[in-house]
């Protein structure tokens, strides 16, 4: 077992690792995020999370939802610590995972992977606790600089795998569900058909428009190799939301991430932002970021040929909420968020494309992708929104107490005053 | 009302000292000190109503406090000198804190009496004693005598009590007066032996239920000496974990915890010390889960005004002190005892950041007086690491509470020929291989170096009233001590602080260890800082040090992150839009370098091509001319293989379509002069190349002041930096040719139209029209102060500064380059994609572009 194995093993069992061991991780960690871009590409099958908070044994519950890491991929889109009582265990294994798994584990960055705010929200606090200095919290931030600010997810299809094992996937590939919604036994609980423009999908949100876009005969005709359904357009994946300054995607590759989140300007947008039920930009009350209506994420999917914007950031009663015709969705991964909210959580599971073209149509790095709207305009101008994925939320609520210790704060070991 | 007055001593004239404290933001916020009267005060119709009032101690005649005693308000007395209530009005809780328990209680006689009269019969009793108020009261509840066999009927009741305002008072009463917690404890140790589960979780319910009542006496209580293990005792078994015991009991009773310095003789401040820690324990870990708001803040307030009374004693206590800093005097003492005794310092001043600025001014006065800063000398060099945290940690919370204090001593240690405090932190920063402390001690020196633009505050106080009243405390005026002490540090330290970096100078390879590659990431973080503040001594240094050529070196060391530590270095000074660091860049070729890490990286998209290209980004965008002709004439194959990326296709197009500029650069420099010449006789705004359709007063004032500044810091760049050979007529050459160069390349790099549309809804109220560049870059110009000012604020917190925001950050610490910046600073903050502010230019000058100078000079003119 190697020394990365061990410390999975530590922290798994929620005990943090000792302050060298966190230093080389960081250090480890580092090495990686550097290889990455501002906008990850991941491919799917992929499921991916919002919201984590330092609910350490809600993290644990996620996985047993959403199946263990390495066989599932995750990508989780910031907002790891702070609030909860274990900040440091959840990011520091969420990392350990990450090193241990590079091509498994995708991390972006949330507004409250920041110096400023950790130290207001609770994992500074925490981290002196647990080991006596801030060390530890400053290696964690110097990693927070190098996380990636988004990501992309490609091949999504437009059909969906079984929940569990007890479904043929014969059922499977001739229902055409665009939405599905499982318990955490993967029971499913509602289905929706693909649906023409203006009915609604479970939210409240009408479903995406369209037919299937694939090309005849590479629907869902249940091939032999068990890949259905055709690659749909791609999901961007982000803390936040949009920025004005950002109108491509490749605008956020241009970002110099390496710091801390800024006040204000495009990172800082990325990661501040919500969607609203407004018309264009409007201020946010959060004080950093905007809001953004319908309008906005139309023109930037239509754009940038993005079928959905996942995002995180704001607490959902129901763990997830796709608003403007499916465009964008809120994704949250924290049950009874702060040991109190009531509610529930969701992750989001896109399962694996047939064709794998698309993957190739975006590699990883600038290679005719340096156009600018200009281009991207031009090409998709025949083309309607994008059939939206199929998606699977797997809700699930607050892991039983009794598999946790008693959720508290360490306290502090010796006093003067 | 009237006929309540006899039974109540008048004590309108007794004027009772007293601070007013408001909960803002679960911190009690000080509003000041002052005296309280209480009293009836008529009001109309010849009706009188009882208020408290507080007049402020320093000016009379201010009222801190004025607030009517009614039914509502909750009114209550804690411990001897408190009352507290919530103001009914607007729903702020409220603190009185008294000097002295006299007053408070003579204040208290007065509400009590006037609420008794809102309440008949609800709490008559002993006005003296009214932390336990009496028993007769109009609802009286009574619980089941405290036994195993009733815990169930105990808990019922509690619950069923708990669920009105009124019976949770008479219930509290209840539980106060029969002493009813100490009751209950010795339950827990029969249900233990009995082994009986069930009646410990009720007891644990019963006992939250207890504290969640959210008395202060309740809580004061439950923390006292003979509770407290019982009470926690019960809260081990929460039926919500029902296979899990905590061991709180064996945690608090532990007396190993408590370290003592130097003995508190005073038993009640002993006491507080105490209580404070088990209401920690209680508010952190116990009650961590259940706490509600106002549990929270109840705990929140007892910790803070605990915390207040601990430091008042010990910072007014002499001799306390006296032993305390003595410990360090003696030879030869125990060295635990003295790291305890730096850790206790440090748990100090700690507890002082909450502390409202005056206090916490005292206490560090007090520790200074008696050496304090022998003490952080000390602990700097003790070997033990802990010790050092402390020590840098204590300095870091006096830096960070008034870093003029720090200042004040080293110019005093200058003057006495000492080695000043920044020589003793530069040593440790080389040698220190803790990462903590070292990123502290990087912390501090950036603060202590920090003393604000050091040239012309009047300029900023014309650009921007309110800017200037926040800059003024921190800048006063050409303090020649300053200036001393920078002159000072240029001249000695700051070369033994950037040894490392100077040190490449003779280095071949670019292998480093850990410890060395983030030393040169500190430097340069350092230096970076040092180069936005410290303006034209920063520069002769980076000059005379040849920095630009040995941070280049870094461009092709292993460490990819100090590879990116480098890039942002360059991309910094370039940032600055100062021509000498353009040219003195492009001098020292080390923008070929940086070139080569891209083509090395791509087409990865990784964090280093994205550094890379912004960097370079920057340079098309801020149509970086030298820099520009430096790559394509010397990197042109280089280049060729990027062109798939638009940046460098737009630079060697840029760069083919004007280089007939060149030639008649001399022309070109006179018919700025000109321009330059004339412009004082013009008004300025109508002489630039700009115009307004509306201008509001503060604008005009702006612009006014811009370029004062600009003629100011001209003259004053001229005198400073006769090194760096800038002089105004170059500056203004790339004036001019910024004009059609950059509005060339903007018209092609990016979809205008598009980016317009995303940025129309930002400024609608600001729609350009063709050939109007300015109003755009009104609203950047205002975006552009508040990052000043924000940069200002936060000095402290190095970290938060993005590349853009730096720049413009810098570019007001450099203001020759502002009249520059009247162009270039929309289109700097429109950072990453701000073409909105753009689309004008792109209108204007694209026909421009073909035909060059004249027409932008006429346009200058206009």
């Amino acid at each position: 077992m190697s020394d990365l194995d061990k410390a999975i093993a530590q922290l798994r069992a929620c005990r943090p690792i000792p302050e060298a061991q966190v230093r080389e991780l960081c250090h480890k960690a580092r090495e990686l995020l550097i290889e990455e871009g501002n906008v990850v590409t991941v491919a799917a099958p992929v499921t991916i999370c919002g919201d984590i908070h330092g609910q350490f044994h809600d993290l644990m519950e996620l996985f047993r939802v959403g199946g263990d890491p390495p066989d599932t991929n995750y990508l989780f889109m910031g907002d790891f610590v702070d609030r909860g009582f274990y900040s440091l265990e959840s990011f520091l294994l969420l990392l350990c995972l990450k090193v241990r798994y590079p091509d498994r584990m995708t991390l972006i960055r949330g507004n409250h992977e920041s110096r400023q705010i950790t130290t207001v929200y609770g994992f500074y606090d925490e981290c002196v606790r647990k080991y006596g200095s801030a060390n530890v919290w400053r290696y964690c931030c110097d990693v927070f600089d190098y996380l990636a600010l988004g990501a992309i997810v490609l091949g999504a299809s437009n059909t969906l795998s079984p929940p569990n094992e007890h479904i043929s996937s014969e059922d499977y590939a001739n229902a055409d569900i665009e939405i599905e919604v499982c318990n955490a036994d993967g029971d499913i609980m509602s289905r929706f058909q693909r649906r023409s423009d203006g009915e609604r999908s479970p939210n409240g949100a009408s479903a995406s428009a369209g037919e299937k876009t694939g090309p005849p005969g590479s629907g869902a005709s249940g091939s032999s190799g068990g890949s259905t359904g055709n690659p749909t357009g791609a999901v961007l994946c982000v803390h936040g939301g949009l920025s004005p300054l950002i109108d491509t995607v490749d605008k956020i590759r241009l970002l110099d991430r390496k710091q801390e989140v800024p006040h204000e300007g495009a990172m800082c947008d990325l990661l501040w932002s919500d969607p609203d039920e407004i018309d264009g930009w409007g201020l946010s009350p959060r004080g950093a970021g905007f809001l953004f209506g319908a309008d906005i994420v139309k023109v930037f999917n239509h754009r940038n040929d993005l079928s959905l914007i996942a995002r995180a950031h704001q607490l959902v009663m129901e763990g997830f909420k796709e608003m403007f015709d499916a465009s964008i969705v809120t994704v949250w991964s924290a049950p009874n968020y702060c040991y109190r909210c009531g509610n529930v959580a969701a992750v989001l599971e896109l399962s694996e494309g047939g064709g794998g073209e698309s993957i190739m149509a975006r590699s990883n790095g600038d290679v005719g992708r340096s156009d600018g709207g200009m281009r991207g305009v031009m090409m998709e101008s025949e083309g309607a929104i994008k059939n939206g994925p199929a998606r699977r939320y797997r809700v699930f609520q607050a892991a039983p107490q009794d598999s946790r210790g008693m959720p508290a704060k360490k306290p502090v070991a010796d006093y003067f005053l | 009302m009237a006929a309540a007055q006899p039974q109540v001593p008048h004590p309108s004239t007794d004027r009772k000292r007293v601070k007013v404290y408001e909960l803002r933001n679960n911190d009690w916020f000080d509003r000041g000190t002052g005296f309280c009267t209480a009293g009836w005060h008529p009001i109309e119709d010849s009706q009188r109503e009882p208020r408290v009032v507080v007049e402020s101690e320093d000016q009379p005649e201010r009222v801190l406090l004025e607030t009517r005693i009614c039914k509502e308000d909750g009114f209550h007395k804690q411990q001897e000198t408190l009352i507290v209530w919530t103001e009914p009005s607007n729903g702020v809780d409220m603190a009185l804190s008294f000097q002295e328990a006299e007053g408070c209680t003579m204040i208290w006689r007065f509400i009590h009496s006037v609420q008794q009269q809102f309440n008949p019969g609800a709490a008559a009793g002993d006005d003296t004693l009214s932390d336990d108020l009496a028993m007769d009261m109009h609802n009286t509840v009574q619980l089941p005598e405290a036994a195993l066999g009733n815990l169930g009927m105990i808990e019922d009741s509690m619950r069923a009590l708990s669920t009105t305002a009124a019976s949770r008072d008479a219930l509290t009463k209840f539980i106060l007066n029969e002493g009813y917690i100490l009751k209950l404890i010795p339950l827990v140790e029969q249900a233990e032996d009995f082994e009986s589960l069930n009646d410990l979780h009720r007891l644990c319910n019963i006992m939250k239920l207890v504290i969640l009542l959210n008395d202060t006496s309740i809580i004061e209580h439950a923390v006292s000496d003979e509770c407290v293990i019982g009470v926690v005792g019960a809260l081990e078994y929460d039926p919500d974990f029902p296979s899990h015991k905590a061991n709180h009991r064996q945690w608090l009773k532990d007396s190993g915890r408590y370290k003592e310095v130097v003995r508190i003789e005073d038993g009640s401040i002993l006491r507080k010390v105490h209580q404070t820690y088990r209401l920690l324990y209680l508010k952190d870990v116990v009650l961590a889960r259940i706490l509600d708001d106002n549990t929270f803040s109840v705990l929140n307030s007892l910790i803070f005004f605990n915390q207040v009374d601990i430091v008042q004693h010990i910072q007014a206590n002499q001799s306390f002190l006296g032993e305390l800093f003595d410990i360090f005097k003696t030879q030869g003492q125990d060295s635990r005892r003295k790291k305890e005794a730096v850790l206790f310092i440090q748990q100090c001043c700690s507890i002082a950041k909450n502390l409202q600025p005056p206090a916490r001014q005292t206490l560090y006065n007090n520790f200074l007086s008696h050496g304090l800063l022998q003490v952080i000398n000390f602990g700097l060099r003790h070997n033990d690491v802990a010790v050092r945290v402390g020590a840098t940690d204590i300095l870091v919370s006096m830096i960070d509470h008034d870093p003029q204090m720090i200042r004040r001593t080293i110019y005093h240690q200058i003057q006495e020929k000492q080695p000043p405090l920044t020589d003793s932190l530069i040593d440790l920063l080389l040698i220190e291989v803790d990462l903590g402390v070292k990123s502290q001690i990087s912390d501090a020196l950036k603060v202590l170096l920090d003393q604000g633009p050091p040239a012309q505050p009047e300029v900023y106080a014309k650009a921007n009233g309110e800017h200037a009243v926040r800059l003024q405390p921190r800048m006063p005026t050409a303090d020649p001590q300053q200036e001393q002490f920078l002159d000072l540090f240029y001249d000695q330290s700051a070369v033994k602080l950037f040894q490392p970096l100077i040190m490449l100078k003779d280095r071949t390879t670019m292998n480093f260890t850990v410890q060395q590659a983030s030393m040169f990431t500190y430097l340069i973080e350092i230096l970076c800082f040092f180069i936005r503040q410290h303006h034209h001594r920063s520069k002769f240094f980076v000059l005379n040090n040849d920095i630009v050529k040995r941070v280049g070196q870094l461009l092709v060391c292993q460490e990819k992150y100090l590879k990116l530590v480098a890039i942002r270095f360059l991309r910094q000074l370039i940032g600055l839009q100062d021509e000498f660091y353009v040219k003195h860049i492009s001098e020292k070729k080390v923008v070929g370098p940086i070139l080569d890490v891209l083509v090395q990286t791509m087409p990865r998209d990784n964090l280093l091509s994205s550094a890379c290209l912004e960097f370079f980004e920057h340079i098309k965008k801020e149509n970086i001319r030298d820099l520009m002709k430096y790559l394509v004439e010397n990197h042109r194959d280089q280049l060729q293989k990027l062109v798939y990326v638009e940046i460098f296709r737009d630079i060697i197009l840029k760069y083919d379509q004007t280089r007939g500029f060149s030639v008649s650069l001399d022309y070109f420099m006179e018919a700025e002069d000109d321009v330059r010449r004339k412009r004082p006789n013009v008004n300025p705004r109508t002489g630039g190349p700009m115009e307004y359709v509306t201008m509001d007063p503060a604008e005009e004032e702006y612009w006014n002041t811009s370029d004062d500044e600009e003629d100011q810091q001209a003259k004053a760049g001229g005198r400073a930096a006769p090194a760096n050979g800038m002089s105004p007529g170059t500056k203004l050459v790339d004036y001019g040719s910024d004009e059609d160069g950059d509005d060339h390349v903007e018209a092609g790099a990016l979809s205008a139209e598009d980016e317009g549309r995303l940025a129309a809804d930002k400024m609608d109220e600001e729609t350009p029209k063709p050939g109007e560049v300015a109003p755009p870059e009104r609203l950047s110009e205002k975006r552009r102060r508040e990052e000043d000012e924000e940069d200002d604020l936060g000095k402290l917190i190095q970290h938060k500064r993005r590349n853009s925001s730096s720049t413009s950050a810098n570019s007001s610490n450099s203001p020759v380059f502002i009249r520059k910046g009247k162009n270039g600073a929309s289109r700097r903050d429109s950072g990453g994609g701000g073409g909105p502010k753009k689309i004008a230019i792109t209108l204007g000058s694209s026909i421009k572009a073909g035909n060059g100078q004249a027409n932008s000079k006429s346009e200058d003119e206009a």
